[in-house]
């Protein structure tokens, strides 16, 4: 169990950056930090936690993007409401795939997410009638916070933050409650679960769906502030691949772990961006090597993750301090 | 006379072409330390996981106090009061010891701090309060079975099925974990329990049920069913009698 007092200073730092801070490129990039940051926790809440590896999960990402920009442009509801109704349908669409993992093991339910976040991105690219197909959905700058037309990006930084709350708030009850210590034991063994009572099927299957629903909801905060929607973005495999690296390099099943994993991942990215973006279409994918090299790195040698390797340190320390 | 806590009727399982219990029938008495042996292969370990869900029988049925247990997810049959252990050790290897027995005791108790709390007291019965801390990875394999049988005692179930509790624990554990078996069972406790060991066996239980290929051969108290001639051509061998 994590004591909450790191995460605490992580999420008061960035609450109060928007009151020292005006610099908008700065402001971007904390909002970025945070968005990819409660995707990644959202990730962990099933590859972390419960164990049920993804990497299709911008499937749920798409859909809330796709949710919160489609009743905007369509019907000119509110991107609250947008929010809500991709929320529901991750949802759903999470009861299935929570579904598979019980028929599906390992690399299998891995590769079955992959396939269904292909076949969304098939249908989001192709069905031109109602998502626009492969042009996507510019998101219409409406002013006003029912509309989520905020230009502010100070208020877009505590909005981002209250989410990373959430979700952050959702990893540590699985980290003290009942229902967490079960799935930590059907992570650990399935079937010494099951001998305890456990209602493992069940609870994965739970565990899924919700991971999925505040995956949504990062993807349709994600679809109003960056204002456009791109099936070949939003369901790419690229976007799920992110969200599981950053949970991984922070700490897998760790509440602070993928809100540190992408801070590093995006912070790096945007420096790389801006070191190499006018060298030439040759480096435009040096980020993905950055990624492979990392990952490689954390897993030889941190294999904790970041929180891991930082807890050990700060543990090493704490007797010399006290003494 | 106590009555019949659980009852094994015309249980049959097989696969593909290999008969693995063959119309096994049985029953268990309330309070009752039932010894099952037989030589591998013989369908004692297919038994538990018919019993406690994991598998489906071909024929027959598994009754809990009346209770049908076959047809039910394994969960269900835990909750319903069967405990067991894993013939391979299953400890949450990335888990401590303290959180490996929290799991168990979280069935029954919702509080996350009295199940800690329930947890540290059976660690304690089972003499394996100093690794409460420890991670479960860490545990040697005579300690590791105590975790196990830890972790299903702190389900509080009604029966426990424990699957080779001296095997390939160093001898000096065995005396202590024998104990421990005796303990419970003087406690109350309803226990079948899978031994290869026949000095533990004989010394454990009040009556044995012994299988081979699938089928039950000889059943009865230990100084009946050691002479049995079917079981000593079968598991025993001339040298036991």
């Amino acid at each position: 169990m994590s004591s909450v007092a790191p995460a605490a200073v992580f999420f008061a730092v960035a609450g109060l950056v928007p009151l020292l801070v005006r610099d908008a490129f700065l402001l971007d990039g904390l909002v970025l930090i945070l968005i990819w940051g409660a995707s990644a926790a959202a990730w962990n809440v099933a590859g972390g936690y419960a164990g049920q590896v993804s990497l299709g999960h911008s499937a749920f990402f798409g859909l809330g993007a796709y949710a919160a920009a489609l009743l905007g442009t369509r019907w000119g509801l509110s991107p609250w409401l947008g929010l809500v109704v991709g929320a529901l349908v991750a949802t759903t669409v999470g009861l299935v795939i929570g579904y598979l993992s019980n028929r599906l093991r390992g690399p299998y339910f891995v590769l079955a997410t992959i396939a269904f976040s292909q076949v969304l991105l098939i249908v989001g690219s192709r069905w031109r009638g109602f998502t626009a197909g492969s042009e996507g959905i510019p998101v219409p700058f409406r002013p006003g916070f029912w509309t989520l037309g905020i230009a502010d990006k100070r208020v877009w930084v505590w909005i981002v933050l209250a989410l990373a709350v959430i979700v952050y708030l959702v990893e540590l009850y699985l980290e003290r409650s009942r229902h967490g210590y079960q799935l930590a034991a059907v992570r650990e063994d399935e079937d010494a679960a099951l001998s305890l009572g456990v209602p493992a099927r069940e609870l994965k299957v739970a565990a899924i769906a919700v991971s999925a629903a505040l995956t949504a909801v990062c993807g349709a905060l994600w679809a109003q502030y960056v204002g456009f929607v791109d099936p070949f973005y939003v369901f790419s495999i690229d976007l799920s691949v992110r969200f599981a690296l950053a949970a991984i390099i922070g700490g897998l099943g760790t509440a602070l772990g993928p809100f540190l994993g992408a801070l590093l991942v995006t912070t790096l990215e945007t420096y790389l961006r801006a070191q190499f973006g006018g060298i030439g279409a040759g480096l435009v994918g040096i980020y993905l090597i950055i990624y492979g090299v990392i990952l490689i790195l954390v897993v030889r040698f941190v294999p904790q993750g970041l929180t891991g390797w930082l807890a050990a340190r700060v543990a090493r320390r704490a007797p010399t301090g006290a003494g | 006379m106590a009555a019949s806590l659980l009852s094994v009727v015309g249980v049959t399982k097989r696969f593909g072409g290999v008969v693995a219990n063959r119309d096994v029938s049985f029953d268990v008495l309330a309070g009752e330390l039932l010894g099952l042996i037989g030589p591998n292969g013989a369908g004692k370990s297919t038994l538990f996981e018919i019993i406690t869900g994991f598998y489906a029988p071909d024929a027959g049925e598994v009754r809990l106090d009346g209770v049908r247990l076959t047809g039910l997810s394994p969960d269900r049959v835990s909750r319903l009061g069967v405990g067991r252990t894993f013939q391979k050790l299953r400890p949450f290897a990335g888990l401590t010891v303290t959180e490996n027995v929290m799991v168990g005791a979280l069935q029954k108790s919702h509080d996350v701090r009295r199940a800690r709390q329930e947890a540290l007291e059976i660690l304690a019965r089972v003499g394996l309060e100093e690794k409460a801390n420890a991670y479960a990875r860490t545990l040697s394999t005579g300690q590791r079975k105590r975790l196990e049988l830890a972790r299903a005692l702190a389900t509080r179930p009604r029966l426990l099925l424990l699957d080779e509790v001296t095997g390939g624990v160093d001898q000096r554990s065995i005396p202590g974990l024998v104990n421990l078996v005796r303990d419970l069972h003087r406690g109350g406790l309803t226990l079948i329990v899978i031994e290869h060991n026949m000095r533990v066996i004989t010394a454990m239980c009040g009556r044995i049920l012994a299988l081979h290929l699938g089928e039950v051969i000889a059943e009865g108290p230990p100084s009946v069913v050691t002479r049995d001639p079917r079981l000593i051509e079968a598991y025993l061998g001339q040298v036991y009698v």
